[in-house]
């Protein structure tokens, strides 16, 4: 293996496919002409690629910050998920998956009505629930202005619900809850690394979301 | 010598002089710094993909001797920002210069 290739391995650790292609083109690219440099200068071809690889510097370095603008193997996975998801809201299940939270919130307004306050807490957790699931993908949230009002209030209705859910015993269930808002979290953080990589113009509509 | 924070800057100064590739990027700031400023090669294009990720600059593929290569373009908010970042290290230089005493 050469050196050069040893660098661009390491470079490129854990960065998503498309990212590695264009880390290999551009870093070959830079290393050609800086060997052709050194060629031209009068060293010897092994002396020429030393060189070329030396100046690339620390690939560790290099991979840390690569990871920081280019999109990391997990995030593009997240997208890719995204987009399954995606697809699978533009199918024949379009309407029929918000209509399930929409019952369900009927339902609880009925039963709320004729006093059975017990399952019309349940339904409405559930129907607020499953609308955050289902129901977000037809809001017109599809600009970075109104995605940066959405996501914050989101939280607060899944908050809001949670309490709703648990009432005065929250506090005391919060490890569970955290622990079943971990990937939750995980998402969404990956989500604003992404956005921070990606152009606007790029943006699927999960990215809003 | 290689001040931290100071190559985007030093890229969009370049880039403003005309469109460049990575490597004559790379060597253009070595050559006007005659040779102080030496910086890790490979530590430059995710600063360029950071700068275009930021809507700083844009790049576009190009030829150079027959060979393909990603050429980068400052963008107009780009020169604003190189405006700003100028006015702040006059700023910041001369204020380190009278704490050195240095004429």
């Amino acid at each position: 293996m050469t050196e050069l290739e040893t660098w661009m391995q390491r470079a490129t650790r854990r960065l998503s496919k498309d990212s590695i292609a264009q880390v290999r083109t551009e870093i070959q690219e830079h290393y050609e002409s800086a060997r052709e440099a050194a060629l031209s200068n009068g060293a010897t071809t092994n002396q020429a690629d030393r060189l070329a690889v030396t100046a690339l510097g620390d690939a560790r370095v290099a991979n840390c910050q690569y990871r920081d603008v280019l999109l990391t193997s997990a995030e593009a996975r997240i997208l890719r998920e995204g987009e399954w998801e995606a697809r699978a809201f533009c199918s024949w299940r379009k309407w029929l998956l918000p209509a399930i939270p929409g019952t369900a919130l009927l339902v609880a307004a009925a039963c709320f009505l004729a006093g059975a306050i017990g399952p019309a807490r349940v339904l409405l957790v559930g129907g607020i629930g499953m609308g955050l699931c289902f129901g977000v993908h037809f809001l017109p949230v599809y600009t970075p202005s109104r995605a940066r009002i959405f996501r914050p209030l989101r939280w607060i209705v899944l908050a809001g619900t949670l309490l709703l859910a648990f009432g005065p015993d929250a506090l005391k269930w919060s490890w569970l809850l955290t622990s079943c808002l971990w990937p939750l979290a995980w998402i969404e953080w990956t989500r604003i690394s992404i956005r921070r990589k990606l152009p606007v113009a790029e943006w699927p509509k999960q990215l809003y979301l | 010598m290689n001040f931290k924070g100071t190559l985007p800057t030093l890229i969009l100064e370049t880039l403003q002089q005309e469109p460049s590739h990575g490597y004559r990027i790379a060597q253009q700031i070595k050559k006007r710094s005659k040779g102080v400023l030496d910086f890790k090669e490979g530590t430059l294009y995710p600063a360029l993909h950071k700068l275009e990720n930021e809507g700083l600059v844009e790049s576009y593929e190009g030829v150079e001797n027959g060979r393909p290569r990603r050429y980068y373009r400052i963008k107009k908010s780009g020169r604003t920002i190189l405006a700003k970042d100028r006015a702040e290290w006059r700023q910041l230089s001369q204020a380190v210069t009278l704490i050195l005493g240095e004429v």
